[in-house]
């Protein structure tokens, strides 16, 4: 189980599957807009990951695989995994798809491990070699494990650039954020 | 849907600048925290009918079973949503102590107007804490987090700091924009919260 | 107090890994007379005019900046030296062995005993040299990481530190797609009923 606390872990679940209920179920107003208090069994809905997953455990629902896991996402993955736009399509492709996969899907875990294969190196290399301006767009296509991984890159090579060029050595906290306009 | 507020009030916490804090949400909070108490009421309805039903409600897997799961769940994540996002900020807070400084008032003001009640609280009391025990061990811990090299450096003071403050070895006038040889210990705290700077070559 | 190294991102700031640098020793040859000095890392000394000692790097750095020593340049600091290393290092994949904090000690060197560098400018060239091919190498490799394992010899320090945040957090995500492959359900134990099928076909993706 990802830590409790975890802002990521927290978000990962967030994500919608789409469901079939297996059983009626009372009292509850799944869309907003019904107002009849109930759910009939096989009716379909999207669910947020952690209620999804918990109702899946006890036989309630049964879970569909969600968009971003669709075909046309695996073929454009296929075809160029590099140019994929998966943060549109889920931030949190990788994790998610870990938590999917045994859940509807086995073959998704093939996909993710493809796909981070190849969109690795694409980090990597502009991590290392792209001007931040030039990065910005290829930024956008990012998941969020992948942005983690590229400002890892980035922030370490240049705290060992600041060291290098020397300069002081204590500074303003940085969690205090960027510096406002000193009061004139 | 259910516990939408939880995540909102997640939202809120992750759309802020990495490490640093954002004000506390105090309504998004507590409309979290009715949700709760929403989800509750109506778990204890679903029970409630169950048992003038008298069906056993420990065994019984029927439509209100599931409806009372629903809201059981929702209530969890509602509370997890809670714990993460009070817990996070408390990270930061913490961490206030060891790299700005152990006084509440020492914190920059746009700083401490981002703090909920309890949260300044919660930073007092950690600093004392900490106080306590570097007084006790008898080591400034919250001192040198940058590997020092030299005892005295070069600083030029960035905003007033006013007349005759005093420091370990010595007052000195602080004015805006004056140059200063100080001890690397008293100028810490300072550069830290950006009131000087080290100027170094 | 002023604490800038972030603790999420990598485990030591160019400060501190250059802090541990400062541990290394050296030779140099003191101008003046003084009594062996007693630390808790160790005693140095007694120290003679004209008579080379083995110090820490900090203590060196100490008495160079109040002009009480020279330093000698490290025996692998010499040109020959370095301009074997760089030609091996340019010829081979490996990395050439070379001490595990050359990029902070020649660092600290250059800015505080320059005087004592024969040839300075033609050194640190060398050595800016040796770190641009070698951090070429350290690129190449990892863009073939993959979850098996890593063993690369003879990287410094410094190298290490650069890439540490980026390659750990790499290595997780190789080793749980490639787990996960293999065996799926790995934090779910609850989770032994059977599955629903769905309604889709599957597809494998084959790796290429």
């Amino acid at each position: 189980m990802a830590n409790y606390y975890d802002i990521d872990s927290i978000l990962v679940e967030e994500e919608f599957v789409p469901v079939v209920f297996q059983k009626a179920i009372n009292g509850v107003k799944i869309d907003e807009s019904t107002e009849k208090g109930y759910v009939e069994q096989g009716s379909k809905t999207q669910l947020p990951f952690w209620l999804a997953h918990e109702l899946h455990m006890r036989q309630a629902v049964s879970i569909g695989v969600p968009a971003c896991f669709n075909q046309k996402t695996r073929l454009e993955i296929q075809a160029d995994a590099a140019c994929v736009d998966l943060r549109s399509r889920c931030p949190y492709f990788y994790e998610f798809g870990c938590k999917l996969a045994p859940l509807c899907d086995k073959s998704i875990g093939l996909l993710l491990a493809y796909a981070f294969r190849i969109r690795y190196k694409e980090v990597l290399h502009k991590a290392h070699t792209t001007a931040f301006a030039a990065a910005s767009r290829f930024l956008m296509l990012l998941t969020k494990e992948e942005t983690y991984m590229y400002e890892a890159a980035q922030s370490s090579m240049a705290a060992f650039k600041k060291w290098r060029m020397g300069g002081p050595r204590l500074q303003r906290a940085s969690i205090l954020g960027r510096k406002r306009k000193p009061a004139e | 849907m259910y516990a939408r507020k939880g995540y909102e009030l997640i939202k809120d916490l992750a759309n802020g600048e990495k490490g640093q804090l954002q004000p506390f949400n105090e309504d998004l909070f507590n409309q979290v925290v009715d949700q709760c108490s929403q989800h509750y009421l109506e778990l204890q309805a679903l029970i409630r009918k169950m048992q003038e039903e008298s069906v056993d409600v420990r065994e019984t897997r029927n439509a209100e079973h599931y409806g009372a799961l629903i809201h059981h769940l929702s209530l969890i994540r509602n509370k997890r949503c809670l714990m993460a996002y009070v817990h996070n900020r408390a990270e930061i807070i913490q961490s206030f102590a060891w790299k700005v400084g152990l006084e509440l008032l020492e914190l920059p003001e746009e700083v401490q107007e981002k703090l909920s009640l309890s949260e300044k609280n919660y930073f007092g009391k950690h600093s004392a804490a900490l106080q306590t025990y570097m007084a006790e061990v008898g080591i400034d811990l919250n001192v040198d987090m940058v590997p020092p090299k030299d005892p005295y450096i070069k600083v030029r003071v960035l905003d007033d700091m006013g007349e005759g403050i005093l420091l370990s070895d010595k007052t000195a006038n602080l004015a805006r924009h004056s140059m200063h040889f100080l001890k690397r210990t008293d100028a810490e705290q300072y550069i830290a919260r950006g009131l000087m700077e080290e100027l170094t070559g | 107090m002023a604490g800038q190294s972030d603790s999420t991102m990598s485990l030591f700031s160019s400060e501190e890994i250059e802090f541990m640098a400062e541990d290394e020793m050296v030779e140099i040859v003191p101008n003046l007379r003084m009594d062996s000095l007693n630390f808790i890392c160790g005693d140095y000394g007694p120290f003679y005019p004209q008579l080379a000692a083995q110090v820490p790097i900090w203590l060196a750095l100490a008495l160079k900046k109040r002009g009480k020593c020279t330093i000698r340049l490290p025996q692998w600091m010499s040109i020959e030296n370095l301009t074997q290393v760089l030609e091996a290092e340019r010829d081979s994949h490996a990395f050439q062995p070379l001490p595990f904090h050359y990029v902070e000690i020649s660092r600290l060197l250059f800015d505080l005993a320059r005087e004592d560098i024969p040839d300075m400018y033609m050194v640190r060239s060398l050595i800016e040299d040796i770190r641009d091919v070698r951090f070429h190498k350290v690129e190449t490799n990892l863009e073939k990481f993959t979850a098996s394992t890593v063993t690369w010899k003879n990287m410094s320090a410094m190298e290490v530190n650069v890439i540490r945040a980026f390659a750990g957090r790499a290595l997780q995500a190789f080793y749980k797609h490639d787990n996960e492959q293999q065996t799926p359900d790995t934090d779910r134990t609850l989770d032994k009923q059977p599955q629903i099928p769905t309604d889709r076909p599957k597809r494998n993706l084959k790796p290429r």
